[in-house]
């Protein structure tokens, strides 16, 4: 293909800079490293009884014990899932508490947890503009029937964390059990213990997508939701994925480089400011990869578009099997333009130079788009 | 080359048109316009779109860029609300035209420019001329200018129609050579958001408060028979109409306050004229001159001339038969399009 005249970008490198990391984020080295020998060698049903079975089964309760001194809990309370979305269904329709049917869950969920949670008619508490749980309505709707409120650790979108000390506190009072979805926390950042039920991604941190897991603080139980298999101690019915499950240990064992990942982004949250682009929630407890943007008058689907089309992959924060873009949910929680969002989201791999190389990008891509005529 | 920007739908002839510009040596993006949902099932949601899916294989077989653009609201907006409002006044819509002039020719052509791209392409069989003027096709069996007369000269000067100078067979047999999943799909010809083909079902459901049900009427008053919509019907419409007369009778007229449709035989829906507004013109022609019209797609060419004012009237030279309100009629020069408006009223001689 001729490259002519057409306006061009700046900048070395032809590989694209990959800031989509909240969507997931490479496998690490050592997570292959670690499951590659159950996919070549250890292969065989870790349920089995038979002695190929017993490498398998050992590494899967290897991994659960792992993953429980993570969270500090109990192995037998690890529950391996086929990933968040499965722990949050385990979690909304799992618990049942005599007398306790009412659930509550804040409204910049997951569509994973929303959906089901609107399926059984949980009721919905509001955020502030910056997409912080509301406290005082929290207090206010809590009750001796509410069995479970589910809170996310920091959302997927605009990175913002919530006061989960505050939040466990007040379910306690009201004897609650709080659910916190730590999909985009856990792996990557410090997570904070303030949880009774907790929603583990693998492929968020850099594990292998199909590994997940819920895990409950003692004398939580949930009720299967699968049937036909006695997995996971009669909770999960199903054939854990070994190799998965392995990689999910191994990604708790290591931490993003928070400080740097922070200067990252903030530089680039600086080079988009002064394009013209407003940040979401800037003063707002934020997870350090995650920057979210918005251009007035344009449409984020356009800028991520725009980004990919000069070597940039970002996102809009919320989009369909389809590929469109779909109005953001949480963006609409926080009275904002639901198709105003542009999500870049940093993480373990990110280097400088791509940093540099998305900054210029960026610059490039929304001074075209502020500069456009109008052909109408 | 420049980067362009191809409206893929997931048809024969969008692919087909992708796979030229490659050829051409373009940097092609492919974008699949999401305009609505598919079924009632699917409301609020926009996944599992089978031509969005063909669209997508097509993008990855010429091995150019893709995106799915969600513009459910402006299409809601500019086509679909228009097309229950059009009904709804006793008119017939023709959504192929708001589509093209306002979704594809405004918001998509915006979109493709914020990309980065010179130009919009789509696999239209229409030709672009000096000026630049919206010509009519090679294929003229396929030509589609009537579904693009409200692209402004600004927008025509940003776009291309690579299929323009083809015949359809010729872009059945490019398909096949490049081996596209698309190149043996049959050609869509139901409106696109109305899954069943029931037109009159789908404004009754926009507008459930609206009683469109009355009486089938003659041109003396004398009452037919009775319908359940009004909406069904169109000026020229000779099925559905439920009265034996022994001979056959098509609706004449239409009127939305009443609910009455009123049916007449054949010859009495000979018109000399119309009167149309919200004219789109690239060049207008002087009142003197004997132009070229016609008022549907495919439609015979009828020579005319175009009265003066923001609402003219075209008078043709011989009558044409059942103009219906509503849709449109495009004025030509040889096989230049001169421009078009939206027909308010047909007109006859003794009127």
């Amino acid at each position: 293909m001729q490259n002519a005249p057409r306006d061009s970008v700046p900048g070395p490198g032809n590989s694209p800079v990959y800031l989509d990391h909240n969507a997931t984020s490479p496998p690490r080295p050592e997570v292959l490293a670690r499951a590659l020998p159950f996919l070549r060698e250890h292969w065989a049903n870790p349920h089995a009884t038979h002695r190929l079975a017993r490498r398998p089964a050992a590494a899967v309760e290897e991994a659960r014990e792992e993953v429980a001194a993570w969270a500090r809990t109990r192995a037998r309370d690890v529950i391996f899932t086929s990933g968040a979305t499965e722990s949050n269904h385990l979690a909304i329709r799992g618990v049942q508490r005599a007398g306790r049917t009412r659930i509550l869950v804040s409204a910049v969920e997951h569509p994973s947890l929303a959906a089901p949670a609107a399926q059984v008619q949980a009721q919905v508490l509001g955020v502030d503009a910056d997409g912080v749980l509301d406290l005082a309505a929290l207090e206010a709707t809590l009750g001796a029937d509410v069995g479970l409120v589910c809170v996310m650790a920091a959302n997927n979108e605009t990175g913002v964390v919530q006061p989960l000390a505050e939040v466990h506190a007040l379910c306690r009072a009201a004897g609650a059990w709080l659910h916190v979805d730590a999909a985009q926390v856990a792996g990557r950042f410090e997570m904070p213990p303030h949880w009774d039920l907790l929603t583990l991604s693998s492929h968020k941190a850099g594990g292998l997508k199909g590994a997940g897991a819920l895990v409950l603080r003692q004398g939580v139980t949930v009720v299967s939701q699968q049937v036909g298999g006695s997995q996971e101690r009669g909770r999960r019915a199903g054939t854990v994925d070994v190799p998965a499950v392995v990689g999910l240990a191994q990604v708790l064992h290591q931490r993003w480089p928070d400080e740097q990942l922070r200067g990252h982004r903030d530089s680039l949250e600086a080079l988009a400011e002064a394009a013209g682009c407003a940040v979401t929630a800037p003063a707002a407890d934020r997870i350090p990869n995650t920057l979210h943007l918005s251009l007035e008058g344009v449409a984020g689907e356009t800028l991520a578009m725009s980004l990919d089309l000069e070597g940039v992959c970002a996102s809009t924060g919320s989009a369909c099997a389809s590929g469109a873009a779909e109005p953001s949910a949480v963006l609409a929680a926080m009275g904002r333009d639901p198709r105003s969002g542009l999500r870049l989201s940093l993480g373990w791999s990110t280097t400088e130079e791509e940093v540099a190389r998305a900054g210029r990008i960026l610059e490039h891509v929304v001074k075209r788009c502020r500069s456009m005529e109008d052909v109408g | 080359m420049s980067r362009v920007v191809i409206a893929m739908s997931g048809g024969v002839d969008s692919s087909v048109a992708a796979a030229l510009l490659v050829e051409q040596g373009h940097e092609v993006v492919g974008i699949h316009m999401k305009l609505h949902d598919a079924s009632p099932e699917e409301a609020g949601r926009c996944c599992g779109m089978d031509d969005a899916l063909d669209a997508r294989r097509v993008a990855d077989e010429l091995g150019i860029a893709f995106h799915v653009m969600d513009l459910r609201e402006a299409f809601q907006k500019a086509v679909i609300d228009d097309f229950v409002a059009t009904y709804e006044r006793g008119a017939t819509p023709n959504p192929c035209v708001q589509c093209n002039g306002v979704l594809k020719f405004r918001v998509l052509l915006q979109r493709a420019l914020a990309l980065g791209a010179s130009h919009l392409a789509t696999g239209h069989y229409a030709q672009i001329g000096e000026g630049p003027m919206l010509r009519r096709s090679v294929d003229t069996h396929k030509d589609q200018t009537y579904f693009l007369f409200p692209v402004t000269q600004k927008a025509l000067g940003k776009t291309l129609f690579p299929l323009g100078g083809m015949t359809k067979d010729e872009v059945r047999a490019h398909a096949e050579r490049l081996g596209l999943v698309t190149a043996h799909k049959p050609e869509s010809q139901e409106i696109c958001f109305v899954e069943d083909g029931e037109h009159a079902g789908f404004v009754q459901r926009a507008r459930p408060d609206v009683d469109g049900a009355g009486e089938i009427v003659d041109s003396s008053g004398r009452v037919l028979g009775h319908h359940d919509a009004y909406w069904r019907f169109t000026v020229g419409q000779r099925r559905g109409l439920g009265v034996a007369m022994g001979h056959p009778v098509y609706v004449s007229d239409i009127d939305p306050e009443t609910g009455r449709v009123e049916v007449a035989g054949g010859d009495d829906l000979w018109h000399t004229g119309l009167l149309a507004s919200r004219w789109v013109w690239n060049e207008r022609p002087e009142p003197e001159e004997v132009v070229w019209a016609r008022i549907r797609h495919k439609g015979t060419m009828t020579q005319a001339r175009v009265g003066p004012g923001e609402a003219p009237t075209v008078q043709f030279l011989e009558p044409v038969w059942a103009v219906a309100p509503g849709q449109a009629v495009v004025v030509y020069r040889d096989d230049v399009v001169l421009g078009g408006g939206w027909i308010v009223q047909a007109l006859k001689d003794d009127v």
